[in-house]
């Protein structure tokens, strides 16, 4: 089947180029000189990121975006980290039941969550970014779950019956045995909860308010009202290489395999 | 094309790779209705010959035909055989009734003549009315007999199993063992077997092929392989072997004295001039035991094993260890005690001399 | 005693924060969508349908519904009809350049869907890449309408979910034993039934799982379907924050879970006739 081949070579040739042209775009145009986007940019340049600092608004959603993800990814961790302990060695409906219900808002609808969780903040006066940060923490808890639920299911559960064995109890047989078995696991699955909530438009959308705005809703919304100002490319781009530095960062401590696995 | 001409036959059969030879060089014919063996260790290259003869590998040099047809180009889809794969490769998503159909499928077969050649192999694996369940839902010798079904519903010219009975354990193994001998000798099918059981292989076939790095070291009916093994490897390979070095001391014709360590043994068959060094195979179970005197070879008893039908002797002699089996024929203890003294001695025919091994 | 103590410690937190911040909100918006609306409070009085039946008796409701389907048809036959032969290719690579390929399709998934939509409009937009290079080559003298209708909307969701179908189908195809395949050739099958009658059923759980997330994902897509579809391409997501913004919470919280019941009965559809369970479990 030769033509078999060659379908599977040109659908990939241009899924990549579908996929990852609208992303070049956008790293090229922040770079551009000019006012509006020519193709191709006569030069480079840098004038779209000092623009970028400059304003209040920008500056203020990238550093709110950075402090969320950072703060999400930590609970949703340390959460995902729990239940996948007490789970992952349990069996019968019970334990399938929280299973699911813990990786449930992998595939729910968000936006459905981010009206929810508005109405219910909206009821009990919650403020916008502690609101945040725990929506995030429900975003990002079940990459975290399923990440270190994969880890511990392949510990050879003997490691930890020696652990106990050898007279240390529960909490020292996690110190001392589970969680450093187990930790890159935990770091990917943060990984992931940092990176969702960097990105996160859905829940955000509801969520955020005036002076507290994430830097995807305030490019959304200056694409809206502003139009399509070249400081959004800069934005854009920064967005992106922030993701770059922390995969890469995550790569150097656990291993590209581990990364994509945990998915 | 003559009746008795091979079912399957391999002409400088080779492939690589990369740097590594799996299979060098390797020719082979397998008569029509003969259940024939590639046996060896893992890593011999029996399995890479069997995919040779599927066509899911391609030779790097050398020809294969099936039933004198030149097939090396040719792609499995079209090649007259099926196979029994080790993990048995049952297509999850369909009934045990749709796998047995599968291969009749592909052939164009029409639908009724389907199901009743459905039916009939099924009968014959003793699975009736296990058409409708799924391969999850059997046990894994139910799962191996679907496997078979599967595989002889499309009468192929040759039938390759790869370690077919590898999954199953001891007791099943040998009921299916008796009962894949029968099915074979009821349909009249060429099979080929790839085993790294010698027991299986020796029980199973009517020719074997002991193979080694790529190449067939020997190649013959079971018990010629096991009485006259060409090699020591051979030797040793199947069941277990003695090993003596020695000297032609003198000859009488085909038969020769060799001078061994411990003592003088008579060789029934050995090539080679008087003074030539020889290595002698003796089977375990053709060593005699008798009281040190004119005959055989000195050692002490070191061990004595009693496993039930034999008893299991370790000796140690002036040539090294020595392995002795006695048929207990007889109620009562065993006639040596450890530290007794004993000569071993054996028939001349039982002394093989091989060649030894490659390596050290 | 310990054991169980122990036990609770770990599940506590993980289960309140899903108890309070999940279950929670989702049955209290549930409670909220059966009631009234009302000027001062969140809602009214209650309980009523009558949020339900206003949705599905409004022709403008049931046709924004029906493109919502529509649109969601064609991302996902798309989807599939791309991503399948690509996921073919990826799962075919060593090991070493599947891991590499595997991440150049999780990179962009990283990236924020704001910043790829904003992609396709820098690429489809009065000023973008392609009407700039037809003019400046000479093609066009006025720039064309490439966005705000409901292609853009197809060509944007699909470029940004692509990856989700690739790498579902990709993983069962590189798991899948290749012994079925030849298994199926040595029963005389050529390589286009070995694919039909083998390789493509064996593959469901990787396609039913790509196409459950390609659409949950479309259904909820509301920053890109409003930046390339614009006013007149609006998307049943689209009327729920409308409804939010005009403060008619019961209303958004009806049209939410019309939303999720559609999201539920096409999961139930996409399950019941790929079937992937039927292939789970060792052959």
């Amino acid at each position: 089947m030769r033509w078999g081949a060659w379908i599977r070579g040109l659908a990939t040739a241009l899924a990549f180029a579908v996929i990852l042209c609208p992303i070049l775009v956008v790293v090229l145009a922040a770079f551009s000189p000019t006012d509006y986007f020519v193709f191709p940019p006569p030069s480079l340049s840098l004038r779209w990121f000092a623009e970028f600092f400059r304003l209040d608004n920008m500056r203020n959603a990238f550093l709110l975006s950075l402090e969320l993800a950072l703060s999400s990814a930590c609970i949703a961790a340390t959460l995902g980290t729990f239940a996948a302990l007490h789970l992952a060695r349990r069996k019968g409906w019970v334990a399938a039941v929280l299973q699911a219900l813990f990786l449930a808002p992998l595939v729910f609808p968000t936006i459905i969550l981010g009206l929810a969780l508005l109405l219910l903040y909206k009821s009990v006066g919650m403020p916008p970014l502690p609101g945040l940060i725990l929506a995030h923490c429900v975003v990002g808890m079940p990459y975290c779950f399923r990440t270190v639920l994969g880890s511990v299911q392949s510990l050879d559960p003997a490691l930890e019956e020696a652990g106990q064995s050898l007279g240390a109890g529960p909490l020292r047989t996690l110190f001392l045995v589970t969680l450093p078995l187990v930790w890159p696991g935990v770091l990917s699955g943060w990984l992931f909860a940092f990176i969702v909530s960097f990105g996160e438009l859905n829940t955000a959308l509801f969520l955020t308010g005036p002076g507290v705005t994430t830097l995807p809703i305030e490019i959304f919304s200056y694409l809206q009202f502003q139009g399509s100002q070249l400081v959004i490319a800069a934005a854009s781009t920064l967005q992106i290489a922030l993701i770059i530095l922390m995969v890469a960062g995550i790569e150097r401590v656990v291993g590209l395999g581990r990364i994509i696995r945990s998915r | 094309m003559s009746a008795d001409a091979p079912d399957v036959r391999l002409e400088k059969a080779r492939k690589t790779f990369g740097a590594v030879v799996a299979v060098d060089d390797i020719d082979l014919a397998i008569g029509r209705g003969t259940i024939f063996s590639l046996l060896g260790p893992s890593g011999c290259g029996k399995t890479t010959t069997l995919r040779l003869i599927a066509g899911f590998e391609q030779p790097t040099s050398g020809e294969v035909f099936i039933r004198g047809r030149r097939v090396t180009d040719v792609p499995p889809y079209k090649r007259d055989f099926s196979m029994v794969f080790q993990s048995y490769a049952l297509f999850p998503h369909l009934s045990v009734a749709d796998n047995v159909a599968f291969g009749l499928r592909m052939r164009r077969v029409g639908r009724a003549d389907r199901a009743a050649a459905v039916k009939e192999a099924l009968a014959l694996v003793k699975l009736d009315g296990f058409a409708d369940r799924f391969p999850r839902q059997l046990s894994g010798g139910q799962q191996q007999r679907v496997a078979l079904a599967r595989a002889i519903v499309v009468k192929p010219a040759v039938l390759l199993l790869d370690e077919p009975l590898g999954a199953l354990d001891k007791m099943l193994r040998e009921e299916m063992q008796v009962e894949l001998r029968e099915l074979q000798q009821r349909l009249g099918i060429t099979a080929v077997f790839v085993t790294h059981d010698q027991e299986e292989a020796l029980t199973l076939s009517d020719r074997v092929a002991v193979m080694r790095d790529g190449v067939i070291e020997q190649e013959g009916a079971p018990r010629a392989i096991y009485e006259k093994p060409l090699t020591e490897f051979v030797a040793g390979f199947l069941g277990a072997s003695n090993f003596f070095d020695g000297r032609i001391a003198a000859r009488d014709g085909a038969a020769a004295v060799v001078e061994t360590k411990g003592g003088a043994v008579r060789v029934a068959h050995a090539a080679g001039a008087v003074g030539d060094q020889v290595r002698l195979a003796v089977r375990p179970e053709r060593v005699r035991l008798l009281r040190p005197g004119s005959e055989g070879i000195v050692a002490q008893v070191r061990d004595i094993v009693y496993r039930g039908s034999v008893t299991h002797y370790y000796l140690d002699g002036a040539g090294g260890a020595i392995l002795a089996y006695s048929q207990n024929a007889s109620p009562g203890a065993s006639a040596w005690a450890v530290g007794d003294a004993v000569a071993c001695a054996w028939d001349a025919e039982s002394g093989v001399v091989v060649t030894p091994d490659r390596r050290p | 005693m310990r054991r169980t103590l122990w036990a609770a410690a770990l599940l506590g937190p993980p289960l309140a924060v899903s108890l309070v911040l999940f279950v929670g909100p989702l049955v209290y918006l549930f409670h909220v969508s059966l009631h009234e609306a009302s000027q001062s409070e969140l809602y009214g009085p209650g309980p009523t349908l009558a949020n339900y039946a206003a949705i599905l008796a409004d022709p403008f409701y049931l046709t924004i519904i029906k493109r919502t389907l529509g649109t969601a048809a064609w991302i996902l036959g798309l989807a599939l009809l791309v991503g399948y032969p690509v996921a073919y290719f990826v799962a075919l690579l060593p090991p070493r350049r599947r891991a590499l390929v595997t991440l150049a399709l999780l990179f962009p998934l990283m990236v924020s869907n704001v910043v790829r939509a904003y992609g396709w409009v820098a690429i489809l937009g009065r000023r973008g890449v392609i009407n700039t290079s037809l003019r400046d080559l000479g093609v066009i003298d006025a720039p064309l309408d490439l966005l705000f209708n409901q292609e853009a909307v197809v060509v944007g969701l699909l470029t940004i979910l692509l990856p989700y179908m690739v790498i579902s189908i990709a993983n069962t195809l590189a798991a899948l034993d290749r012994r079925y395949e030849e298994a199926a050739q040595a029963l005389g099958a050529g390589p286009l039934r070995t694919f039909l009658h083998v390789t493509l059923p064996l593959s469901t759980p990787g396609v039913a799982s790509g196409l459950l997330l390609v659409f949950l994902l479309t259904l909820s897509a509301y920053v890109t379907i409003t930046l390339l579809g614009g006013p007149r391409s609006k998307l049943l997501v689209s009327l729920i924050f409308d409804s939010v913004v005009s403060f008619q919470w019961p209303l958004a919280a009806a049209l939410a879970f019309t939303l999720l019941a559609i999201a539920l009965a096409l999961t139930g559809l996409i399950l019941l006739v790929l079937r992937p369970q039927r292939v789970q479990g060792r052959g």
